[in-house]
């Protein structure tokens, strides 16, 4: 379920699938330049999944409120850059302080609580900081948005162009950098115990964990990931708008993660590029349209869960094995 | 000032606990999340808006059939497709219930357009009425009045009542009460019909305040949910006490400090929660 | 969606490339709320500038156009930067033209300055969008320039002590200001402005904090769909009128929902630029023009701002003979000058906005029966006296 190995896969198989995603990068960045823009939007999101899969999928809590984070990274990021210096590299730096710092703090009020009361009190949180960025309009420009910041070069290299490329690069790095990072992070003991946590809280309380002090401090990991996602996304257009701290930011994200798979992060880039590849590709169409492909989707990836999938497959090689070896006999 | 944040708190609170019993019920009952619930107050009301406005009808029977005809969509549902979730985990329900909901809001846009539905009200409903402090249309005084009936009829039914006397039973213990002969399919299916109906009133009913379009279910289902959890599920007094609260707490807000949008709503609730995480008259769970 | 144009426009440029057909293509990006409860302005924007593109033949100066629609939702900047980057990067439009919420249309500044397209901006009102790029011309209207004539009307008319009552975002907190400011100059007083979250969907609140404040009038100013209907019930049913306390709008009287408020409008007096029912020519021509492309099109201040719109950009590719030349095309841009359904208007060459009238309206019955806006005053060619003080 949550696709940790019981021994470590060879290196060529760790490796394979951070290479591929490399060649990946490569062909949209030479065979599909058009796409440039939409793709870093994408890398930068995905991270924001992935943080989001840290605490839903490695620890188990269901939250809705995640997208709290995402936007104080987001204003942090905007307001260095117009008060203080654009270096993009200090702003994702202040974006990840900001959302590790609101974790942290809301994170000693809500992992008190479980179950409905924890998922309600996430909503509060981030509805709190939306409501409170709206008042302060002076700061954070309200509806209106922050902006009128500009982005300095990176690493005093290149500076974001029209076509994308120097924004997509600077995406999919710090997409690949914090993938690997969390991969990482939740392969090492700490990692491990938060699955344990996830799987049997009293076990885990019988080994001697300190059950809240390891949420808290997943809790708050994910938030610097998801505040980094924020100052991506917020230097990237040059404008931080309050639906960066909102309701439907986080319910969105939980439906890409669920959708590529909780527990392992590859399924959450797979599930931010499914989702926000349909929702552009069918919003040209009809802006509706998007909502029944997938509302469409979710109701089938619940009705006929994802082990199924796996077993129906298993069934048909098993078919396929026989049919090829007709003398051999069993598997 | 004060009376007027009354009144309309109360007001709007008691939409609220329209909408939201439903989904404490089936929540407390069955344990199902359903949060397709804002979806079947939105039915109500589009259904309303299109037999009121588009057909004609008159007002009350519009508004009878409305309901009726959600709370046997909610039956047809449940039936169907939402028994087999029951002994997912709670977050395939919460996922599949999204799924549901943007099904909903995209077929509403399919059938109806994009634009807000508006439900005519007949003469008597819109006259204002001079309560001596302060004149409000008969329309508000109506869902403070409905609201009322839920409330004392749901208790009736449920302390009274032989359906009650199931309902009651089946949520102890499932297993025991089948055994004695209770129809607990039975039981869940009109449950979650009459959630869904008064869910459809609701919407009916509040869609001065609550405007019906597309996005309604999406739009409105986090304020069905902070009621229902404030109130504690499977509480409809509990939830009535949340609503109430609630929404004079917004109102309030709305009158005294309005550039803080529902900041004081979600903080009050947020403590709410802290000092009782399963609700408001919930007794505290060992 | 944008099917049956995009045919049209592939055919005839499969026509261009095969044949020797000098018709070229100039393709159009425009971005408008097409889901969402703001998705109205996305049909009106449609009928108004097909209807415009057909009135003049189907070509414009030549050019065969190929719209590429993009849906804005709602305020998302963010949002809208990418997609006007894309429509840039990918899909190369010539001009972008649109957007009804400021937020968004200030957004895209970076986008079209550096791409030098000409963006023409059919609603967004804040005044402070066009400082932001060189590339933005506005046929819509800002709230400083409707503002204005009606502080001068309340002054006129003997209040002295009037309300706001003001949607909290840019063009909302605009139409605060310039009441204000011109109010007060002409010797009246604002005793409160109240400033309303635009996601408010309940208005009784704010209806009875106005009619508790004492004064003679309210200003009021929101976004058209939703918030201007939920205001004017609250208005209508919690007696405002008769506690004494005067209506004085904006767009709040939008022929889009004003046959929804049925007779209780009767004599609800607003300021603004356009009126469906104006009578004159070239009104009549227009309203003839989006009947006949989509018989179910409102007739409103949308609707014309993308007409007007589509006439600054055919005259932009009339100037440049449909090369792409952002330069050129703003050159023109700003020197023109002509009847627009609306009255009167031209493009102010220092703020690139549109230079109109605005007119005193009241909530009359019109012929079969419906509720129109009657323009019983005048105060002519207005600028952007947000700009231009």
């Amino acid at each position: 379920m949550t696709g940790l190995p019981l021994h470590a896969p060879p290196l060529w198989r760790q490796v394979l699938p951070y290479v591929a995603l490399l060649g990946l990068a490569l062909l949209i960045y030479f065979v599909f330049p058009d796409q440039l823009p939409m793709a870093a939007r994408i890398a930068a999101l995905a991270i924001f999944v992935m943080s989001l899969d840290l605490v839903v999928g490695y620890g188990g809590l269901a939250t809705l409120g995640h997208s709290a984070m995402y936007g104080v990274g987001a204003y942090a990021a905007g307001l260095l850059a117009m008060h203080l210096t654009g270096n993009p590299l200090l702003g994702l730096l202040a974006g990840a302080c900001a959302g590790a710092l609101l974790a942290f703090l809301s994170g000693l009020f809500l992992l008190r609580y479980e179950g409905l009361t924890f998922l309600m009190l996430t909503i509060a949180i981030s509805q709190i900081a939306q409501n409170l960025a709206s008042k302060l309009r002076t700061w954070t420009g309200g509806e209106d948005g922050l902006s009128g910041f500009a982005i300095g070069k990176i690493l005093g290299l290149a500076s974001f162009d029209l076509q994308g490329r120097v924004a997509f690069v600077y995406c999919f790095a710090a997409m690949f950098i914090c993938l690997w990072l969390m991969r990482r992070l939740m392969a090492s003991p700490f990692g491990l115990a938060c699955v344990g946590i996830h799987q049997n809280r009293q076990r885990m309380a019988a080994l001697g964990t300190r059950i809240r002090w390891q949420l808290l401090k997943l809790y708050t990991i994910a938030g610097a990931f998801a505040g980094i996602s924020g100052a991506l996304a917020a230097q990237v257009a040059q404008i931080v708008g309050l639906d960066t701290l909102g309701f439907e930011l986080s319910a969105e994200a939980l439906v890409m993660l669920v959708l590529g798979g909780a527990g392992n992060l590859w399924g959450a880039l797979a599930g931010t590029v499914i989702f926000a590849s349909i929702h552009h590709w069918a919003s040209t169409l009809n802006p509706y349209h998007w909502l029944f492909i997938i509302g469409g989707m979710l109701v089938t990836v619940v009705l006929v869960p994802r082990e199924r999938w796996g077993q129906a497959l298993a069934r048909r090689m098993q078919v396929f094995r026989r049919a090829a070896a007709p003398a051999g006999g069993s598997s | 000032m004060l009376a007027n944040i009354l009144i309309d708190g109360i007001a709007y609170g008691m939409v609220l606990f329209i909408i939201a019993v439903g989904l404490s019920v089936t929540l407390g009952l069955m344990r199902f999340v359903n949060l397709a619930h804002g979806a079947f107050a939105m039915t109500g009301g589009y259904l309303a808006a299109w037999l009121v406005g588009e057909q004609g009808w008159p007002f009350a029977w519009g508004l009878l059939a409305a309901v009726v005809l959600t709370g046997l969509l909610g039956m047809l549902l449940e039936a169907l497709v939402l028994r087999r979730l029951y002994r997912r985990s709670e977050l395939e329900q919460v996922l599949f219930t999204i799924g549901l909901t943007f099904l909903f809001v995209a077929t509403a846009n399919l059938l109806a357009g994009p634009e807000v539905q508006l439900i005519p009200l007949p003469g008597w409903l819109k006259t204002p009425v001079d309560l001596g402090i302060r004149t409000l249309p008969a329309q508000r005084l109506l869902v403070i009045a409905a609201g009322l009936a839920v409330l004392l009829l749901s208790a009736w039914v449920l302390g009274r009542s032989r359906f009650g006397i199931w309902l009651r039973a089946t949520v102890d213990n499932t297993g025991t009460a089948a055994a004695l002969g209770i129809p607990v399919q039975w039981v869940y299916a009109l449950t979650f019909g009459v959630g869904a109906a008064l869910a459809g009133l609701g919407g009916i009913l509040g869609a001065e305040l609550m405007p019906l379009e597309p996005y309604y279910p999406i739009k409105y289902l986090v304020l069905v949910l902070v009621v229902v959890a404030v109130g504690g599920m499977g509480s409809i007094t509990g939830s009535a006490v949340a609503a109430l609260a609630l929404g004079t707490i917004e109102t309030a807000s709305k009158y005294l400090a309005s550039d803080w949008g529902s900041l004081f709503f979600f903080l009050s609730m947020a403590l709410f929660l802290a000092w009782r995480p399963q609700g408001l008259l919930v007794a505290r769970r060992a | 969606m944008g099917k049956k144009m995009n045919w049209l426009g592939a055919a005839l440029l499969a026509v261009g490339m095969v044949g020797a057909a000098q018709a070229q293509t100039v393709k159009v990006g425009i971005i408008a709320p097409f889901s969402g409860p703001f998705a109205h302005y996305g049909t009106l924007f449609r009928a108004g500038a097909e209807a415009y593109v057909a009135s003049q033949g189907g070509k414009l100066a030549g050019q065969n156009i190929e719209f590429v629609w993009r849906d804005e939702g709602g305020p998302n900047p963010a949002n809208t930067r990418t997609l006007a980057q894309e429509l840039v990067v990918k899909d190369k439009v010539d001009y972008i033209g649109g957007i009804v919420f400021s937020p968004n249309a200030s957004a895209v500044a970076p986008v079209i300055q550096e791409s030098k397209t000409p963006m023409v901006i059919f609603n967004a009102a804040t005044s402070d969008i066009t400082t932001k790029s060189d590339y933005y011309i506005r046929t819509s209207y800002t709230l400083w320039q409707v503002t204005v004539p009606a502080a001068q009307h309340a002054a006129k008319k003997g209040y002295k002590r009037v309300v706001t009552a003001v949607s909290d975002y840019a063009p909302g907190i605009d139409a605060e200001t310039a009441f204000k400011a011109e109010f007060s100059k002409l010797g009246g007083q604002v005793t409160e402005s109240i400033r309303m979250p635009v996601r408010t969907t309940d208005f009784a609140p704010f209806a009875q904090r106005i009619k508790a404040s004492g004064a003679q009038a309210v200003y009021v100013f929101l976004p058209g769909g939703p918030p201007n209907l939920g205001f004017v019930k609250a208005y209508q049913e919690n007696g405002l009128r008769q506690a004494g306390i005067e209506f004085l709008g904006t767009a709040e009287t939008d022929e889009f929902d004003l046959q929804k408020f049925g007779d209780s409008a009767l004599g609800l007096t607003t300021l603004f630029h356009y009126s469906g029912a104006r009578d004159s020519a070239a009104n009549k021509a227009f309203v003839a023009a989006v009947n006949k492309q989509n018989k179910e099109a409102v007739i409103n201040y949308a609707t014309v701002g993308a007409w007007d719109g589509m006439y600054v950009i055919h005259k932009m590719i009339e100037a440049t003979g449909g090369k792409r030349d952002g330069d050129k095309a703003m050159a023109a841009a700003k020197t023109l000058k002509w009847e627009s359904p609306r009255g009167p208007v031209a493009i102010d060459p220092n703020t690139r906005h549109i230079t109109q009238n605005v007119y005193l309206r009241v909530v009359e019955k019109g012929a079969g029966g419906l509720l129109i806006n009657k323009e019983v005053q005048t105060f002519p060619a207005q600028v952007d006296h947000g700009l231009v003080k």
